[in-house]
């Protein structure tokens, strides 16, 4: 039986891999593992093709998308979703989650668990960015709502460096 | 859509997956960060009775630079590691920028620059300033190894002369001589981070003003990506003079056999060419004389 | 006026917690012990009779619940049209012929995805071949087949509109021109595909939820189609990834939901993958737009002939509104004394095109923005005071549509010529630069009642209770727009409380009051909002009389609630808490909660809308001479939506409206080969990313509608049409290329200029 040890939002999750319901199938994606498995549903499938960024979670705190990822490739990797990133009660959000709040960046939200954890990572690896540099960032998370004027602001809010944008 | 069913195979090493590859036979594919194999496989184009996947193989991984034999961009090194390499931005910033563009941030980090060219996408944004670099692909098989330099490597759009039970293992990219630059220029145009509808790669090596030796490597303008060896043999020799540059440009285009798709008809790609070109050509000479 | 308190103020959504943490529970993410899986079998042809269907082999799969075809459900044709039965075109799964290539034959479910996938290709389907039909022109042509039998033509609507003369009014003009445009087919791309849940409950009812904009449509059609009655189905609207007019009608897959639900007695779920999106999802309606306009030498308007063809693909869908509006908005912006307009919808096969932001208006005011700015270089005159010298104003009459009440828009043309520094930019820009405007006006809501619907346009309930705390139920739909967030931001100043004590139910058929017709049209806001200051006010009217009672007032006492009080005005401390005042009227009515119901039903306001908004934008491009690319450097916008309820909300609007803008006027369109759309995924069908945004500056101009609750009006989909004519006027002014057929791509720029447009100097 082999087994896959993947860490999911700081928990550690043992999944058998083969063909039966409760099992990962080698031709499981990270998306379907997360939503369906785990039943892990902040992670959103807007295309399952690569294109839309809506899947995109953290993994080894770097954003992949998890509509092309295989789970048989998870094992020892440690996964953050949406879900991860604060806990859903009590009040210490994630300074990126206040900040969207704060700026109404979004409408429908589809696109935001994935732009949330991309802007995540920019973030860890570059505190202060500029409005391009996030820009350049999130341009693998589409949003067909209000395309990222708001969530520009709420990234760079969130940084800290809240720029010129806000009078654009 | 679900992807298909398929056997999952994840060797350690080499010699493991060289041997899994001769076992499985027809129907096997090697996977890399899928990116381009995982979108076949979910739009039904695909449906593999193996895969292998060859991140677990840790020869195959890295980044080397050598000041002697030049660049090793190990089959698994990924899009982002190339673009951020502080060595492949030091002396081989064409390299670096092309992986730079390649996509988007996610696929830069799952995607690996060998996949670009093993996917063999005649727009591959990689393929052409490596090929003008004279990159060669390190390729394994049953019969040891053998070194096939890209110009020669493409053989059609999703075909390359990796043969049933070969496995690229790396790219090896020679020391930019001196007094030589290089250059890549691409152009999308439906949006600023799209597939490329022209790329161009280049470089020239000058004698002050004179351009002893060019390479020039057109994507998305033919079945592979392609000298336009009669434009080299006209900035041969020659002052890179704005006139030149556009001769170039007009031969470039002349050589390209582009076709109409999606991304851009066969005139606008033909123009692009030699648009590309002229630029591609300009920018290599200013960065040999640096 | 008095200050509002709530009206104007950024307060946070009131989703949005649970969409920064993902806990926002859309279609797909909700399932039920023992749910089964769907898939929807398509048709490869684009024209075919069905000879034949055998799903045995499919039946046959372990792990197959269900396999049902045109065959096995009740033969009722519906549409959203209800008014004009003859308009209402569809079977829920093909029943005689496929029209086009992803037409629904079939559907699988399956304890599982996977196993409902395989099944769909062993279900064996015989077809005939029938010739397709590609365009309007093929499709109206004497011999062509017909597509529906009911319609020899291929001619499924006619509309004409006509006042004045206008021959005699061309006749009279001192120039005339007459173009020809072609606009196309781009896609809604809600990020979130159409996914739908059923389950039968213990007494034979369904409920349904569904990615939806308009739950108590997809309610009644499905009652009709499943042939139960409305009340036995339940229609909830979950979370909604966007729907910009795509989710607004009965689909197939709501449909097949409930039907094997029934069928199986198990939850039944389906959910769209983005490929079948693109390939047989709604659409923006392609239209072939011819135009002829008179003007005096002065500029002034004088007539207008408009023809209008629309491709309205496979069947109606929304496209009888999108032909009607399309008209209207020929005539709108500017004073036309004389007008004509002609449209005809056409069936091709095609995947129907619907209803998508804008409702035709993109599309005919693209044609009346870029002509405008043709006439105006020929007269002499520059683009912004050919404008000024024709827009409406308030109060002018539009024949058989209604007179304009607010109106901003000459404001909103002379705030953005002065924020873009028009003048000089136009006079001034180097090579390769660009300046261009485009205006807009819509509609707050639709008028004509093609649904039919026997309730009010809009409802709304609230429940007042001691604790000061409300509950407000309604059907409105909030689909992503935030129009839970306004409603309860209208109803807590309506009521002088903080948002946090009011609880808001919405969109759930069998809950909230009868009835609400969705969310299209911009008309939410208005239409609902009115319904829930209708109902507030029944509140207030309660209250007032406990306090009247309880204090002994004169009767001349003007009363309010503000800041959690309900209090004589300038007398608080002849007031009481809000809790209070409740506590007192159920004391009066011994222990009958406090309840009103309000609605809102638009009556003397003509066939189109209550209200129209208003506003202008401009573009800066710079044009890459050699390559073509096109970068939009900045757009500034000067909009009318009356008062300004949420201003993040507005903005978002706006954002949104130009990214859907910038996609209309570059890079967006579909690639068809014979009736099949080539681009089914997100790298071929290219939307503008963060990237290609540009940074843009706003002003809202300021305007009271009384027609519209405090004020108000759309502010939702007017903005999807300026960003297109504006940026191609830019592009004009870069390069000399205008674009009478939209996309403007760089090969038709390049194309443009290499034929003499003329070189800006
Ligand atoms: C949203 C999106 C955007 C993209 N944008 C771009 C873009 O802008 N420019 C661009 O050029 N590409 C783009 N691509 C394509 C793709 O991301 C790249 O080609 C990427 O570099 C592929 O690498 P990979 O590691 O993911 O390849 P994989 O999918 O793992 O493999 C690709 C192919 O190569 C074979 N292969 C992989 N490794 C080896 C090996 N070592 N030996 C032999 N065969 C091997 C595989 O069997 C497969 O057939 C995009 C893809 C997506 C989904
Ligand atoms: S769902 Fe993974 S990129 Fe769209
Ligand atoms: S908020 Fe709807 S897609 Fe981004």
């Amino acid at each position: 039986m082999v087994l896959l040890h993947i860490i999911v939002n700081g928990r550690g999750y043992d999944l058998q891999v083969g063909a039966d319901p409760h099992q990962v199938d080698p031709a499981h994606t990270l998306a379907y593992t997360l939503r369906e498995t785990l039943g892990l549903t902040g992670t959103k499938i807007g295309c399952n093709h690569g294109g839309c960024g809506a899947c995109t979670v953290l993994m080894d705190g770097v954003p992949v998308l998890s509509c092309l990822t295989l789970t048989v490739e998870c094992d020892g990797r440690e996964i953050v979703t949406i879900e991860g990133l604060s806990p859903p009660e009590g009040n210490d959000l994630d300074p990126l989650q206040r900040a969207f709040m704060d700026h109404g960046a979004f409408q429908c939200g589809f696109c935001t668990p994935g732009i949330i954890l991309t802007a995540k990572h920019l973030l860890d690896r570059n505190p202060s960015p500029d409005a391009e540099t996030v820009e350049e960032a999130l341009s693998g998370n589409h949003c067909r709502c209000i395309s990222h004027y708001q969530v520009v602001q709420a990234v760079l809010a969130a940084a800290g460096t809240e720029a010129d944008r806000d009078e654009d | 859509m679900p992807l298909p069913k398929f056997e999952y195979l994840s060797p350690k090493s080499l010699e493991e997956a060289l041997q899994l590859l001769a076992d499985r036979g027809e129907g096997t594919h090697l996977l890399a960060g899928g990116t381009d194999l995982l979108v076949k496989m979910a739009h039904g184009h695909l449906k593999p009775r193996a895969v292998i996947a060859l991140k677990q193989i840790d020869a195959l991984g890295g980044i080397r630079f050598d000041p002697g034999k030049g660049l090793f961009i190990g089959a698994t090194a990924l899009l982002d590691e190339v673009a951020s390499h502080p060595d492949v931005k030091a002396h081989f910033p064409s390299v670096a920028y092309a992986a730079q563009q390649t996509a988007n941030v996610q696929i830069r980090n799952m995607g690996t620059l060998a996949g670009n060219l093993c996917n063999a996408a005649p727009s591959a944004d990689n393929a052409p300033v490596l090929t003008a670099m004279g990159a060669e692909a390190v390729i394994a098989g049953p019969k040891g190894e053998r070194r096939v330099a890209l110009d020669r490597f493409f053989k059609g759009p999703g075909q390359t002369v990796i043969e049933p039970g070969e496995i690229l293992t790396a790219v090896h990219v020679p020391v930019i001589p001196s007094g030589f630059g290089t250059s890549y220029q691409h152009v999308s145009p439906r949006g600023k981070v799209d597939i490329a509808a022209v790329c161009v790669g280049a470089m020239v090596g000058m004698d002050g003003a004179t351009c002893k030796e060019a390479r020039i490597v057109l994507g998305a303008v033919a079945p592979v990506p392609m000298r336009a060896e009669k434009t080299e043999a006209l900035v041969r020799g020659k002052a890179l003079t704005p006139e030149i540059l556009e001769k170039a440009g007009r031969q470039a285009s002349e050589e390209a056999r582009p076709i109409s798709d999606m991304r851009a008809g066969a005139e606008y790609r033909k123009r692009m060419t030699a648009v590309l070109t002229g630029r591609a050509l300009k920018q290599a000479a200013e960065a040999a004389a640096n | 006026m008095e200050p509002f308190q709530m009206i104007g103020k950024d307060v946070p959504r009131n989703d949005a917690r649970a969409k920064a943490t993902g806990t926002a529970a859309y279609a797909d993410d909700l399932k039920l012990p023992g749910m089964l899986h769907g898939r929807i079998l398509r048709s490869p042809l684009a024209h075919a009779r069905i000879l034949h269907i055998d799903t045995s082999r499919a039946e046959a799969l372990t792990g197959v619940r269900c396999v049902i075809t045109g065959q096995d459900i009740p033969q009722v044709k519906y549409g959203n049209w209800r008014l004009f039965p003859d308009t209402q075109d569809e079977y829920a799964l093909a029943v005689d012929k496929v029209r086009f290539i992803g037409d629904e034959v079939a559907a699988v479910a399956a304890v599982d995805k996977d196993t409902a996938q395989e099944a769909l290709e062993l279900i064996d389907v015989e077809y005939e071949e029938l010739p397709g039909l590609f365009d309007v022109e093929s499709a109206m042509a004497g011999d062509a087949v017909p597509i529906h039998d009911h319609c020899r033509n291929n001619t499924s609507v006619n509309r004409k509109i006509a006042y004045g003369d206008v021959e005699k009014g061309f006749a009279e003009s001192d120039y005339v021109r007459e173009d020809t445009f072609r606009v196309h087919a781009v896609s809604h791309a809600y990020l979130e595909p159409c996914s739908a849940l059923a389950q039968l409950d213990l007494d034979g009812r369904i409920t349904l939820w569904t990615s939806t904009q308009v739950p108590y449509i997809v309610q009644c059609l499905l009652a009709s189609t499943l042939e139960m009655r409305e009340n036995d189905v339940r229609v909830i609207k979950p979370y909604v990834g966007g729907g910009f007019g795509g989710k607004m009608e009965l689909r197939t897959w709501e449909f097949c939901a409930a039907f094997m639900a029934k069928r199986t007695g198990r939850p039944v779920k389906f959910t769209l993958n983005r490929e079948e999106e693109f390939l047989a999802g709604r659409r923006r309606h392609p239209m072939t737009i011819h135009s002829k306009v008179g003007f005096k030498k002065d500029g002034a308007l004088v007539a207008k002939d408009l023809k209008i063809t629309l491709d309205g693909g496979a069947y109606n869908a929304m496209g009888p509104t999108a032909t009607f509006l399309c008209g209207n908005f020929g005539a709108m912006l500017y004073r036309y004394p004389n007008y004509a307009f002609y449209g005809r919808h056409v069936y091709t096969n095609k995947p129907p095109a619907s209803a998508m932001r804008g409702f035709g208006a993109p599309q005919s005011l693209y044609a009346s923005e870029i002509q405008m700015n043709m006439a105006a270089e020929a007269l002499g005159i520059d683009p912004v005071d050919i404008r000024l010298k024709n827009a409406q104003k308030s109060g002018d009459k539009i024949p058989d549509v209604a007179t304009i009440s607010s109106c901003g828009f000459t404001e909103s043309i002379q705030e953005v010529a002065r924020m873009s520094d028009w003048k000089k930019k136009r006079a001034s820009l180097g090579p390769g630069r660009g300046i261009g405007i485009g205006c807009y006006s819509f509609i707050s809501g639709g008028v004509f009642n093609w649904f039919n619907t026997q309730y009010p346009f809009s409802a709304a309930e609230v429940r007042a209770f001691s604790d000061g705390t409300v509950h407000l139920l309604t059907m409105a739909s909030d689909i992503g727009q935030g129009s839970d967030t306004a409603l309860k931001q209208i109803l807590a100043e309506e009521l002088g409380l903080r948002m946090e004590d009011i609880r808001i139910t919405s969109a759930d058929t069998a809950m909230t009051p009868q009835a609400d017709l969705g969310s299209w049209g911009s008309r939410v806001t208005l239409m609902a909002g009115n319904a829930v200051v209708d109902a507030a006010r029944k509140i207030k009217e309660r209250l007032f009389g406990a306090l009247s009672a309880r204090y002994n007032l004169n009767v001349i006492y003007e009363m309010e609630c503000r800041e959690g009080r309900v209090q004589p005005k300038g007398r608080p401390d002849r007031g009481m808490s809000f809790g209070e005042a409740v506590a007192m009227v159920q004391k009066a009515s011994r222990g009958e909660p406090l309840v009103a119901r309000g609605s809102y039903t638009p009556r003397d306001k003509g066939l189109v809308t209550p209200a129209f908004g208003f506003g202008a934008q401009v573009a800066e491009v710079e044009v890459d001479r050699q390559t073509g690319l096109v970068e939009v450097k900045k757009m500034w916008t000067a909009h009318d939506c009356g008062t300004v309820i949420n201003p993040k909300g507005v903005e978002g609007q706006l954002a949104g409206s130009i990214q859907m803008g910038l996609g209309y006027a570059l890079s967006e369109q579909f690639v068809m080969e014979e009736g099949r759309t080539l681009n089914t995924n997100f790298l071929d069908y290219k939307m503008p990313t963060a990237l290609d945004m540009p940074p843009g500056e706003v002003v809202h101009v300021e305007t009271y509608e009384p027609e519209g609750p405090m004020g108000a009006k759309e502010c939702g989909e007017g903005l999807a049409s300026p960003t297109a004519p504006a940026i191609s006027d830019a592009v004009y002014h870069a390069t000399g290329y205008r674009c009478k057929d939209l996309p403007i791509t760089p090969e038709k720029i390049l194309e443009g200029m290499n034929a003499g447009g003329k070189k800006k100097s």
